[in-house]
């Protein structure tokens, strides 16, 4: 997939128009110019939401009613559709083409992988960060698997509830199990949806992973169900319910629910060692690259196609040696995306790249500060 | 200061309890309330305060109705060994016009929801129970409960307490089915509902 162009229109400071290249973009500006925003911009309009916030519509400007991202992409030579998302209120609004469309249908137009200071979370954050980026990545696969979670998120605060309420009304473990029955019914078998799922992800992720892409060092990753070394794995769904049953009057006295895939975690081991634990911010940014780039194959392998990648601040993610090994590997590959404060890194590489200087939110590609444009 | 005299202001607070009002739509509909023939307004409160008066709850299934027992429980024509369980009136309703069930319903007002603080004992479950026995059912007895609850997290667990409750009562339970909807072309149906129609296919 290919981005051709971008418009923007009252997305936080950013209003106008931008015309992309197929290999490598560079986004170069001073701070507070609007960079990232551009980028942001690009992931709105490639998957709906934004990675530095939760609700989009906060990149409505200020004093605006609405947000308009709209987007030019080329699913082939010939074949060009175009996108928009407009954000106003509490709604997203979501077209192909002037036509109003579902987000399923939507987000098989386009994809995109961020590489950004929070996504950092994913190698040095809480397990629930690992999860999310196992999942993120296994919907961008089967869509379906977004309700699966949706059902299952629903399942365990409805449960959680129920268990809370039961410690302050001091039910019997018999009364509470009555109850809680017809949770533990769904959590089963939606645990062993998202279990086979995150398992099948990590495996791909596993075979496409460029274990020692910067070097000597080696990323390892495992899927480690929380239910490891309880009993038998392949049979998931009798050793949860076994575990449902043994546990229940711990999770009477927690006051929550204590099994189930929510309590899994991504094992990421940097030289065999715990990333996040041990790992330097080189080797965690590093590592978090490397997850990226399987994440990147698998979608590939899935699909025939690279989704976008984007990534913010990159001289500041990465030293010189990792951006130059990257840049090399996304080659022929993806549609690139970076920002940049650094003018070395624009002078470095404009001949490989087209670069786009940003002041005051407009991008400007032909006039590159002191550089030549770059090629269109 | 209200920005409205008194009266209106107070209409407009009643018209936002209501699900669904907002503050806009509240003004839009009390201004109309006063645009409109006196006649209209009393036609109009008539039949809120007459609904209030006449719907009862059927003292058999639940039903909201006018006469108890309601219409379907006081049938002669219809199969009283079938019961439909749905959570809401409007459910039976929607099941009703297909005109291919006629058995008995039962509505629950509601499914489980420890969130919205809705368990067990807030279902109108008690008296499903009490029909199941013969002698409650004019001698007949119930060989089939259908579970209708809706196809969503709260009616699922729903559905797997009462199977749990009527089991052992040895009653024959059964659950709707999830699938595609008819008439419709294949691609157009969303992949959730693709892979159910999937895992429920069956011989032909």
């Amino acid at each position: 997939m290919l981005l051709e162009s971008l418009e923007v229109h009252k997305f936080r400071n950013l209003s106008g128009r931008a015309a992309w290249s197929a290999g490598l973009n560079i986004i170069y500006g001073d701070n507070g110019q609007g960079k990232t925003n551009w980028l942001e911009a690009i992931y709105v309009l490639s998957t709906t939401k934004s990675f530095r916030t939760q609700r989009p519509q906060e990149a409505v400007a200020f004093d605006e009613e609405l947000a308009v991202v709209r987007g030019r992409v080329a699913r082939s030579l010939d074949v060009h559709r175009d996108l928009q998302v407009t954000l106003q209120n509490n709604t997203k609004i979501l077209s192909v083409n002037g036509k109003r469309e579902t987000a399923a249908r939507y987000l098989t137009q386009l994809h995109s992988v961020a590489f950004t200071a929070d996504e950092l979370e994913t190698v040095r954050g809480a397990p629930e960060a690992r999860r999310r980026f196992l999942d993120r990545g296994a919907v961008a696969l089967h869509h379906s698997y977004i309700q699966t979670i949706a059902n299952y998120n629903r399942v365990i605060k409805q449960k959680n509830r129920l268990l809370q309420d039961a410690s302050e009304n001091e039910l019997n473990t018999d009364e509470v199990l009555a109850i809680i029955a017809p949770w533990n019914e769904q959590l089963i078998t939606l645990s062993a949806e998202i279990h086979r799922t995150r398992t099948d992800y990590v495996n791909r992720l596993q075979e496409t992973l460029e274990r020692r892409l910067f070097g000597g060092e080696e990323v390892t990753i495992r899927y480690v169900s929380s239910l490891e070394g309880k009993g038998d794995l392949s049979d998931y769904e009798t050793l949860i319910a076994e575990r449902l049953r043994l546990r229940l009057e711990a999770e009477i006295a927690a006051g929550r629910a204590l099994i189930g895939t929510h309590r899994d975690e991504l094992e990421i081991l940097f030289d065999k060692r715990d990333i996040r634990a041990f790992g330097s911010s080189g080797q965690q940014r590093s590592a978090l690259i490397i997850l990226d780039l399987a994440a990147i194959s698998v979608y590939h392998s899935w699909h025939s196609e690279y989704p976008l990648f984007l990534i913010d601040d990159i001289d500041a993610e990465l030293d010189g040696k990792r951006i130059a090994h990257l840049l090399k590997h996304l080659e022929g590959r993806t549609q690139t995306f970076v920002t940049t404060s650094k003018e070395s890194l624009v002078k470095q590489y404009q001949a490989q790249a087209s670069v786009y200087e940003i002041k005051n939110g407009t991008a400007n590609e032909s006039h590159v500060g002191s550089f030549d444009a770059g090629r269109v | 200061m209200l920005d409205y005299a008194e009266p209106v202001t107070k209409l407009i607070d009643e018209f936002k309890r209501l699900p669904g009002i907002g503050h806009k739509s509240a003004q839009r509909l009390a201004f109309h309330i006063m645009r409109v023939p006196e006649a209209d307004v009393e036609r109009f409160a008539d039949a809120l305060r007459e609904v209030k008066r006449r719907i009862v709850f059927c003292s058999i299934c639940n039903n909201l109705t006018d006469v108890d027992p309601c219409r379907f429980c006081a049938s002669t024509s219809r199969d009283r060994s079938v019961i439909c369980v749905v959570e809401e009136p409007f459910n039976l309703v929607a099941v009703e016009k297909t005109r291919s069930y006629n058995g008995l319903y039962h509505v629950l007002h509601g499914s489980l929801s420890p969130i919205r603080g809705m368990g067990p004992d807030d279902l109108r479950l008690a008296n499903l129970l009490t029909r199941l026995k013969p002698e409650n059912n004019e001698g007949i007895e119930v060989r089939e409960i259908i579970l209708a609850t809706n196809p969503n997290t709260e009616g699922e667990a729903t559905a797997s307490y009462i199977s749990r409750l009527l089991k052992p009562l040895g009653a024959r339970v059964t659950r709707i089915a999830m699938g595609m909807p008819v008439g419709s072309d294949l691609e157009y149906v969303d992949e959730v509902t693709m892979d159910k129609a999937l895992a429920n296919r069956h011989e032909i």
